[in-house]
């Protein structure tokens, strides 16, 4: 049976494609929940910490 | 704090184990393993098709039991790893239907067919995209996760039925690679390469069920 490359590498590739896309999803969202947890308690409002947070976090609404 | 920080550093060492693991997975399978005497190369795709199936079982097993302990004792640690597992799971679910659509082309001359393995397997996927989707429906989120924990539970149960389709019914699919009836079916390097890649993808899972399971609980802290 011929040794078809071409499926060989199309199944690996999808699978590298599909987990690093998941993989960057899971990284992206931890980045965009990141600054609101390292804000430090006691920075007041229109702070450059608070400026950092994402508006969706500041305002409490879903992210 | 000290907790999501030691949390952060567990996750963090999955996620190297996990590459290393399949840094490995691909030399056994690519540099180890021999070209099978009937199929030649193109089997290799078992390497990737096997390991995400064995994990969207283990996924959907664990989404069962979570959802059992979240029934039983409302703990939101147990209905965020139902989540996270769920959604790891549907991943790995879509790629061996993917992978195995692929590898049936040069072998069975097909990329889709209704067989009990394949048609099962699709059921499963369905199941778990529905329990996603209906966990996002629901706004009240104590409602979502107990109709989700009944879903988790309850869609279970074709993961059974997926595993012993090759055997209940006469299907296209082959028998299983691993745990088959008959004993000494696979060449000792073939399993051995199968082994460390199911290794290598359970670490892997084991990583995204952490990181997501972490980002849930930050998600719901931020909304809280």
């Amino acid at each position: 049976m011929p040794d078809h490359w071409g499926f060989v590498v199309a199944a690996y590739g999808l699978a590298a494609l599909v987990l690093g896309a998941y993989w960057r999803r899971l990284v992206r969202r931890e980045r965009e929940l990141a600054p609101a947890e390292e804000t430090p308690a006691a920075t007041p409002p229109g702070t450059e910490a608070d400026r950092a947070a994402p508006a969706a976090v500041r305002r409490g609404a879903p992210p | 704090m000290k907790a999501r920080g030691t949390g952060g550093r567990l996750t963090r060492v999955l996620g190297w184990l996990a590459a290393a693991g399949l840094a490995a997975g691909l030399v056994m399978a690519f540099g180890v393993a021999p070209r099978e005497a009937t199929q030649g190369n193109v089997q290799r795709i078992m390497y990737v098709h096997v390991p995400t199936a064995w994990v969207a079982y283990l996924a959907f097993a664990v989404v069962c039991a979570a959802s059992v302990v979240y029934l039983w004792r409302r703990a939101p640690a147990a209905d965020r790893l139902a989540h996270a597992s769920a959604e790891t799971g549907v991943v790995f679910t879509g790629l061996t239907i993917a992978a195995g659509s692929i590898w049936g082309k040069p072998t069975w001359g097909t990329w889709w067919t209704w067989d009990a393995r394949l048609t099962t397997t699709a059921i499963l996927f369905v199941i778990y995209l529905g329990y996603l989707l209906l966990r996002g429906m629901i706004e009240d989120r104590e409602r979502a996760a107990r109709a989700a924990a009944v879903l988790g539970i309850l869609g279970f149960l074709d993961v059974p039925l997926v595993h012993q389709s090759v055997l209940w019914w006469r299907t296209l699919h082959q028998p299983p690679s691993l745990g088959r009836p008959q004993p000494g079916a696979l060449d000792p390097v073939i399993l051995a390469a199968l082994l460390v890649n199911v290794a290598a993808f359970t670490l892997l899972y084991a990583y995204f069920v952490a990181k997501r399971a972490r980002l849930l609980a930050r998600e719901e802290e931020a909304l809280a």
